[in-house]
């Protein structure tokens, strides 16, 4: 047994050459050296300042504050409410909603149903556009004197209101986003189920299980990889939502979210770093379902 | 343009000046030449906007002159204005443009402050005379006595409309005195089916006008001012009051206010879907835009008094101008172009390029002055007291921030108003002593 140990101890030694682990190291170095500058740096120091006043200008006119940023959020700030409920809805519109539509999308064109070429074309489109460009796309079909008002003749003065009509405006921005979104998960679904043994399907089959029980009891599982993926992606792209609102509301706090607050308090206006306390519960909320997530997700695989 | 030789520009500047001689303010700029080293240098300028709009094409034009004048190049770029606005602390701190089109008020003062903009100080004393006591105290900034922007042009906020509009309808606006007036002048021109009192709020600032006017009008500027500085409560039933007359002209504007933002106002007047508009006279370099039957049609009359003490004693006047980076490559290059703009060689520019604008400088003839621009003279020579806009005369934590979605919720609950009130008194008290 030891001498298979050392046995191994000398292969693994001897397969990387010098060469190997200049490479090696260099691979894993730059990038995690870049990570920790550009990413883990600003990080913390945006933690540190989200406890402090300061006009961004002079480093000498840093004041501690203690919690009160944090105080002034939770309890001063009404539309830190409203942008935590938006970006839940968000977060439910994608996960409930707009995922499972891209993943039923995803199943059916693997299936090769009639068209499937064309409803995959159709779905991926508006994927390969930023989120900003499909803002302004939308921005300009629904405003007031935009195209889909003209089509239907209505001028500035009596434009259907939709972004300023709280009854709608949610549900048509959930609608615009999902328009990308669905085809995202689509696509990535889509590379997946390419993946799955087709021989599966067919013990299935023989063994009678009907549609829903295939892909739940042997598609999903096989899907196992790429159903993290999307679970993350799902959590990221809720919680990260910015540029879509802010083509079509700008600062203006009129349809808040968590990233637009963080925009709009640290644009070079104020002095209370209260942005940087919008970062930090931003940064908690994104951390925190992902590392539960991948935590359940590798004990699962250790077992 | 750019490569006049140095000995051409400077013979042309002073034959510039001795032509000018004659008339005494010309005299003064004469000596106050004499005494300055030649400004040499490219200098880098700030559009706030975009290219095509009317009011940067004459930015253009004023840069080009003085080009014409000093064979200084000037290389303008046009920014989105608020992301200019936006991102103003952090563009000072890189390499930013020499000088750029800015606001006086808190925006100026809180970030010569912080060190970010050259002291002009000595360009304003070049200008001397021809800039009356209340421009340069206006774009004084109160810390330290010294100007950091050179006032350039300023516009009322005021009633805007159509004469022909009006006078189809039958109506009358220059006789609309008292409270009752406008909201009957709303309710006629609404009856007729056009939107009685024009808004758009999705910008978050524009309402902002409507307020200031009444608050000044109900409980007069010096209450004002102290509200905007936390001398006084949101909460005191003054202020309610305020909310209470807004409430209103709620019925009166188009259901679609928090999707249009100011230019979607604009269209509306612009398309005679409108009668009267609160706004800020700058637009009407729009109109002008569009056709001078248009421009001839616009008309502005001051916001009736609403309360006998205070008349109509106040208006909203922001002073307008041009300021220089602290760190620009260029900054005396900077000045030197500020202090154009503020001249009447840059004024000339202007107007040659169809500026509707009226102008700080006394060198500037006003009996040239169309008949709009005499209006708007006229409106604000009825008050005493001069605002520059909510978003200038606070601090910017608390205008954007707090104030703007306040005026929305507001806007769309107006029932709410306690609450909101409320809670923009408690977001002000949570703000750090500046």
């Amino acid at each position: 047994m030891k001498t298979a140990a050392t046995d191994k101890k000398i292969r693994s030694r001897r397969s990387l050459s010098r060469n190997d682990r200049f490479t090696l190291a260099a691979f894993i170095g730059i990038p995690t050296l870049m990570q920790i500058i550009f990413l883990w740096l600003p990080a913390l120091i945006t933690i540190v300042l989200s406890f402090t006043y300061w006009n961004g200008i002079n480093v000498s006119d840093i004041k501690w504050a203690g919690l009160a940023n944090y105080k002034n959020i939770f309890f001063g700030t009404p539309v830190f409410y409203e942008a935590l409920k938006n970006n839940l809805v968000w977060l439910l519109w994608f996960t409930f909603i707009a995922t499972p539509l891209g993943i039923l999308l995803a199943y059916q064109i693997d299936r090769k149903i009639k068209g499937h070429k064309i409803y995959e074309t159709v779905y991926y489109i508006p994927v390969v556009l930023s989120l900003a460009i499909i803002g302004i796309i939308w921005n300009f079909m629904l405003q007031p004197g935009g195209f889909v008002q003209g089509v239907m003749g209505r001028d500035i003065g009596n434009a259907v209101s939709i972004w300023g009509n709280y009854s709608i405006n949610t549900y048509v921005i959930m609608g615009v986003a999902s328009w990308r979104h669905i085809g995202y998960i689509m696509l990535l679904y889509l590379a997946g189920l390419k993946s799955v043994d087709p021989s599966l399907r067919e013990a299935s089959a023989i063994d009678g299980a009907t549609e829903w029980q295939t892909f739940k009891k042997i598609i999903l599982p096989t899907m196992r990889p790429v159903n993290i993926i999307i679970v993350v992606i799902t959590i990221i792209e809720s919680l990260r939502a910015f540029d879509l609102v802010y083509i079509i509301y700008g600062t203006s706090t009129a349809w808040p979210l968590l990233n637009i607050l963080v925009f709009q308090n640290f644009a070079g206006q104020g002095i209370s770093m209260k942005g940087a306390a919008y970062a930090v519960i931003l940064l908690v909320l994104c951390i925190g379902p992902i590392l539960l997530y991948l935590r359940n997700v590798f004990k699962e695989d250790l077992k | 343009m750019s490569d006049v030789n140095n000995g051409i520009s400077r013979r042309s500047v002073l034959k510039g000046a001795a032509i000018g001689g004659v008339g005494l303010a010309a005299g003064g700029s004469l000596l106050a030449g004499c005494g300055k080293k030649k400004v040499t240098g490219d200098v880098h300028f700030t559009i706030r906007g975009n290219l095509s709009d009317a009011g940067a094409k004459i930015n253009v034009a004023v840069n080009d002159a003085y080009t014409a004048k000093t064979g200084n190049k000037v290389i303008s770029q046009a920014v989105n204005s608020d992301d200019f606005q936006n991102n103003f602390v952090q563009i000072m701190q890189g390499t930013p443009d020499d000088a750029f089109g800015w606001m006086a008020g808190w925006r100026t003062n809180a970030r010569a402050d912080a060190g970010l903009l050259a002291d002009v100080s000595e360009q304003i004393k070049a200008l001397g005379s021809t800039l009356s006591a209340a421009a340069i105290q206006g774009a004084t900034n109160p810390t330290d006595g010294k100007q950091y922007i050179i006032p350039t042009t300023y516009y009322p906020w005021g009633l805007h409309y159509r004469k022909s509009t009006m006078q189809e309808l039958g109506l009358d606006p220059e006789n609309i005195a008292t409270w009752d007036d406008l909201i009957k002048l709303c309710e006629a021109t609404q009856k007729k089916g056009l939107v009685g009192y024009a808004m758009g709020d999705k910008g978050g600032w524009e309402a902002m006008g409507t307020f200031d006017i009444i608050n000044m009008r109900l409980n007069g500027y010096q209450f004002h001012i102290d509200l905007l500085n936390g001398k006084e409560q949101w909460t005191d039933s003054k202020v309610v009051d305020v909310f209470t007359h807004m409430a209103q002209l709620i019925p009166f504007m188009n259901k679609n206010f928090l999707d249009i933002e100011w230019d979607g106002c604009r269209d509306l007047l612009l398309q005679k879907k409108a009668g009267a508009m609160m706004m800020g006279s700058w637009f009407a370099n729009d109109f002008k835009a569009k056709s001078q039957a248009d421009y001839d049609d616009l008309w502005i009359v001051a916001f009736p008094e609403m309360n006998a003490e205070h008349g109509i004693d106040s208006i909203d006047a922001p002073l307008d101008g041009v300021s220089v980076a602290a760190n620009g490559k260029n900054p005396e290059g900077g000045a030197d172009l500020a202090q154009f703009w503020g001249s009447k060689e840059g004024i000339d520019a202007a107007v040659a390029a169809g500026d509707t604008n009226i102008y700080i400088s006394s060198d500037f003839d006003t009996s040239t002055y169309d008949a709009f621009n005499k209006q708007k003279l006229a409106v604000l020579g009825e008050a005493k007291n001069i605002g520059f806009f909510l978003d200038r005369d606070t601090r910017g934590d608390f205008a954007g921030p707090v104030v703007g979605p306040a005026l929305q919720s507001f806007l769309k609950n107006p029932k709410d108003v306690a609450k909101i009130l409320e809670n923009v008194q408690k977001q002000w008290d949570a703000l750090p002593a500046l």
